[in-house]
């Protein structure tokens, strides 16, 4: 029924700029977006899918719909329908919000918002912004989503003109970070039978800044940004999934407050475009069962990335990017890092229909590989291929 | 002395060439748009969405659907084909920071709608008629 709906969905996309054009009388604009994807792995099962024999097990509907009822005042929703394997298969809201621009210099955003860490939270579930298939999956992991995109608060933005030193944007943000039980971050646990019924949810903090440089015919960047998580709990059930016992027990689980620092700078010439980035982030997490001993596991992630895309012609676009993560918390072996080198190719038939093209050549199985999908054991090495389409309107 | 002379004629018939290419296109505004001139850099913000305000008014900006001024203008002032300019644009719109500009089928329609809506500003082919709107000088 969803692949119903997805399929019908981009089928209307064709008739859907002229609705939006009569709605616009009305200051209410209707767009929207969908993917579909295809992985095929030449070992190792990715992503919950069945990427080893092939999978198709990945599309994104994404509709939304905003207005500007009086001049400075935007308001709008944006909502998701996300498959990827055995993530998502739901519908979900992006972001719903109400954004005030006072001037260049200050604006505020209030509702469900998008966190603006990094050089691409803001749009890293955004298919068609961007010509990667998939993004460093460090800072950017595609199956927890949840936890980093968005909040429950407000975020203040502006622009500074330093004259001869550029521009400095700054952003604020301030809100509650609520991650939903079938996270990616709690894949390892569900997979030993502990489930959050509910989720896990805290307060979180950050700040960014973009300092763009003023060179004259060149576009540079340098940018940092920290969110800060404050202690974050939720409600778990535990069935055990080996042993004797399968008697269910309750409990709590606390992730301590953690910081995630980004660095990162963007380079732009003529058809070149250069990024890199480093990130970190360490946490610890306790879950205390009901009549058990607390048990307190350690992340302690590290991860950066450059990245390089030249655009061959006005619809032809290629790019690479070498990505490395580590755990050092976790024990020596494949499963305390992840390096990725990628190729990729990105064409746009028409400012609404896209394809991409990627193979990507994976060490260790640090991030997005599960054990229930790979019963024989992982493999430390994988070639993945995606391809992918999109429209977007 | 040939060589000097052929030199100054190269430079010169490139020199008109250029002024002619920026020429073909107009940027225009409604009169409550208190700027006269506007640099290719506030130029080029306006019309990505990374600033609202051109010499102390706010702007909104008003795009072209198709056709040879809007390519002469994205090429001049903004530096990407058309594609990559409305993909730019719905980055923003679906990460919630902007709506897409409203978008006009041609110059006659640019000017009737910048002409009767305050704050807005917009290109047009050099040739059109663009009574009741202001030219801002791109420097």
């Amino acid at each position: 029924m969803k692949r119903f709906v997805a399929i019908l969905a981009v089928s209307l996309a064709g008739a859907l700029p002229a609705v939006s054009q009569s709605l616009e009388d009305l200051n209410i604009q209707f767009h929207g977006y969908a993917t579909q994807g295809f992985l095929y792995s030449n070992q190792n099962n990715v992503f919950t899918t069945t990427s080893s024999n092939g999978s198709a097990a990945w599309n994104e509907d994404v509709v939304n719909l905003g207005a500007t009822p009086i001049p400075k005042l935007r308001v709008g929703v944006q909502a998701r329908y996300f498959l990827l394997g055995n993530y998502g298969n739901s519908i979900t809201l992006d972001w719903a919000q109400a954004d005030y621009r006072f001037d260049d210099r200050f604006g505020v955003r209030v509702g469900k918002v998008m966190t603006p860490f990094g050089l691409f939270n803001e749009t890293q579930d955004i298919d068609p912004s961007y010509m990667f298939a998939l993004l460093p999956q460090g800072p950017y992991s595609i199956a927890s989503r949840n936890s980093q995109l968005s909040e429950y608060g407000g975020v203040a933005y502006g622009t500074l003109k330093l004259d001869k030193l550029g521009k400095l944007e700054y952003r604020g943000w301030d809100g509650i970070r609520a991650v939903t039980k079938d996270d990616g971050n709690f894949l390892g646990q569900r997979e030993s039978g502990t489930t959050l019924p509910n989720g896990i949810s805290g307060s979180a903090i950050g700040a960014a800044l973009h300092w763009r440089l003023p060179l004259e015919g060149h576009a540079l960047m340098f940018g940092a940004s920290d969110l800060y998580v404050f202690q974050k709990s939720g409600v778990i059930s535990n069935t055990p999934t080996t042993g004797a016992s399968q008697t269910t027990t309750n409990g709590t689980e606390t992730v301590s407050p953690f910081s995630q620092p980004f660095i990162f700078a963007k380079y732009e010439h003529g058809r070149w475009m250069l990024a890199g980035e480093v990130w970190k982030s360490a946490a610890k997490q306790f879950v205390s069962l009901t009549g058990k001993a607390t048990t307190e596991s350690i992340n302690d992630n590290t991860a950066w990335y450059p990245m390089l895309t030249y655009k061959v012609t006005d619809k032809l676009t290629a790019g690479s990017y070498y990505t490395q993560e580590f755990n050092t918390a976790a024990k020596l072996g494949p499963a305390r890092y992840l390096k990725d080198w990628v190729i990729s190719g990105r064409y746009d038939f028409n400012q609404f229909l896209y394809a991409k093209a990627e193979e990507h050549f994976i060490e260790g199985t640090l991030t997005d590989f599960d054990t229930t999908m790979n019963p024989s054991g992982l493999k430390p090495t994988t070639k993945l291929t995606i391809l992918k389409m999109g429209v977007s309107f | 002395m040939k060589k000097s002379l052929y030199t100054f004629l190269l430079v010169a018939l490139a020199s008109i060439s250029v002024v002619q290419a920026k020429a073909q296109v107009l940027v225009i505004a409604n009169p409550s748009v208190k700027a006269t001139d506007v640099s290719k850099n506030d130029l080029k913000d306006v019309f990505t969405g990374s600033s609202t305000s051109l010499g102390g008014s706010s702007v909104v900006p008003i795009l072209l659907k198709a056709g040879t001024a809007n390519e002469e203008f994205l090429q001049a002032y903004i530096g990407k084909s058309d594609t990559a300019y409305r993909a730019g644009w719905r980055s923003l719109v679906f990460s919630g920071q902007a709506t897409m500009p409203k978008t006009l089928d041609g110059d006659t329609a640019v000017v009737e709608f910048v002409a009767h809506n305050a704050g807005t500003i917009g290109y047009i082919g050099k040739a059109t008629p663009h009574d009741g709107v202001k030219v801002l000088a791109v420097k």
